[in-house]
């Protein structure tokens, strides 16, 4: 096999707070394969997103270090594209020059920049929204601008930190159908943060799921559910049987970190 | 989003009713004599004032409405250009922050009054002491709205386009100053507000022309017809800067009056 695009090697991360640290992440250790989608499921709380955020290079780990292609991430990679909960879309950029940002930055002469901000427009099926502001879309519209800015920037990973969270429970299964078309279409590499046990096995080749804080991985499901999915895969005997075996562990970390507040 | 339960033309309607009652009140006390127009003259009396004073040999009031403009539009811009990037800079660098808030904090709360003195020691009572005033008395508040407006740019839209391979200062440029504009806007509302009473203020106390300065003198003469046009005079003018300000800012921020989205 060859060499995993993203390593996690051993990491922890201790925030300081006023009463001191908090262990947030322990000894921490993933490799992702190319073209592999590996959810990562664990209680609020948990460390997941600290993982992630570490993974993006918003911050730093404490001890430990993450390799991407084999390289250490030192500063915010901007080939780990980032999906965030809150879109985090510019409010004041229309829909195409909010697609268009990454590689304005990049000094891409408006023309060019358009062209290929369009294409992705297309790909997500947002044409026809380009000239709109974020504003004015639905939340699932708005996730979709998102992620097709970061499909534009050409991530080597697509990093999801609960992108369909704060979208109802109909939305959030049209964006995962859409999230599997389009990962199978471009066979990204994607790490998934998720609390959902439902969507961690309709997306995940392989599953992680984390304990209680400090964040450790608990265990690792391979998920073998045929591919490619449909939202009905929820209702087959596999599914249900895989489910109960990662809620058996989940459950007991979630009940260990309501007793941590 | 629509008024709770009024139409445009109802509110506009209701609006001038308002207005209008008023006026007849008030009117109505100075004629039956309740009210001694010596001490506050009725609304037609003003209205007469004010015609005499717009047109024949005594038409002083458009030039002084148009100089004391001028003091406060170039006062207000020097302290804008000033302030916006001084608010920016503090707004995004703690150092920066932390090293000129003390000073800050000891200008601010200064009356525009209170630069008067120092301020014609220094430049007499010609036009620079004026936009002086206007500066000094605007400058601190446009820093401080303009660095709360930066702070408050949410941090993940500068994660997001750092992540997007924005360099720092290009997130400065097209994150955070984009995204700060709508509250230093606001902001500078609001200033342009202080900018004229800095220089009405100033006019009284040491000028030979604008608004304050004829409202002073009218009061020297006990011309109360002329204080109450110009302090009508003061409130249209704020009225119209204020509405080419809206229409500045709905240029501006497109995003912000198009659709529901906020």
């Amino acid at each position: 096999m060859n060499n995993p695009v993203i390593r996690v090697e051993l990491v922890s991360k201790t925030f300081r707070t006023r009463k001191g640290g908090v262990e947030a992440v322990r000894d921490f250790s993933l490799d992702i394969e190319r073209g592999e989608v590996v959810c990562v499921v664990g209680a609020s709380g948990c460390g997941k997103s600290t993982v992630l955020n570490m993974v993006a290079g918003f911050i730093r780990p404490t001890t430990g270090k993450i390799l991407l292609d084999g390289e250490e991430i030192k500063g915010i990679e901007p080939r780990c594209g980032m999906i965030f909960q809150s879109y985090a879309l510019f409010p004041w950029l229309t829909v195409l020059d909010n697609v268009a940002f990454g590689s304005r930055m990049k000094g891409v002469s408006r023309k060019e920049r358009y062209r290929c901000a369009r294409r992705w427009i297309g790909l997500v099926g947002l044409r026809g929204f380009e000239d709109a502001y974020p504003g004015e879309l639905s939340g699932g519209m708005q996730q979709r601008v998102a992620l097709s800015r970061v499909l534009a920037n050409e991530p080597q990973v697509l990093l999801c930190d609960e992108p369909f969270a704060a979208l109802d429970a109909m939305t959030r299964q049209i964006m995962q159908q859409e999230l599997l078309r389009i990962v199978r279409e471009s066979s990204k590499t994607v790490l998934f943060i998720t609390h959902s046990i439902d969507e961690a096995l309709i997306l995940s080749d392989r599953l992680v799921v984390m304990s209680a804080r400090p964040g450790m991985v608990k265990a690792t499901f391979d998920n073998d559910l045929p591919r490619p999915r449909h939202m009905d895969i929820q209702l087959t005997e596999d599914f249900l049987r895989l489910k109960r075996r990662v809620w058996e562990l989940v459950q007991k970390e979630v009940v260990k970190s309501m007793s941590q507040k | 989003m629509q008024e709770k339960g009024l139409g445009l033309w109802q509110v506009a309607i209701v609006s001038s009713m308002g207005l209008l009652v008023f006026l007849g009140l008030w009117e109505f006390f100075v004629r039956i004599g309740v009210i001694d127009p010596f001490f506050l003259p009725a609304p037609s009396q003003v209205l007469l004032r004010m015609k005499q004073m717009s047109t024949g040999p005594e038409a002083v009031l458009l030039h002084d409405v148009r100089i004391s403009a001028v003091r406060v539009l170039v006062g207000f811009f020097l302290s804008a250009t000033a302030g916006v990037p001084c608010g920016l800079i503090m707004g995004i660098n703690p150092v920066v922050r932390a090293a000129l808030s003390p000073i800050i904090s000891i200008i601010r709360p200064l009356p525009a009054l209170s630069w008067i003195p120092l301020s014609m020691l220094w430049l007499g009572i010609g036009e620079e002491q004026k936009y002086a005033i206007v500066f000094m008395g605007c400058f601190a508040s446009v820093l401080v709205y303009t660095m709360d407006a930066t702070m408050r740019v949410d941090p993940a839209l500068s994660l997001a386009a750092r992540n997007l391979g924005a360099r720092p200062f290009q997130v400065v440029r097209h994150v955070i100053f984009p995204g700060a504009l709508p509250n230093i806007l606001s902001g500078l509302k609001v200033v342009l507000a202080i900018a004229w009473t800095c220089v009405i203020s100033a006019e009284m106390v040491g000028a030979n022309s604008g608004l304050g300065f004829r409202i002073w003198t009218a009061k020297e003469w006990s011309d109360t017809g002329q204080v109450l046009v110009g302090m009508l005079s003061i409130s249209l003018t704020v009225l119209l800067l204020d509405i080419t300000f809206r229409g500045l800012e709905r240029l501006l921020l497109p995003w912000q009056t198009e659709g529901t989205g906020k």
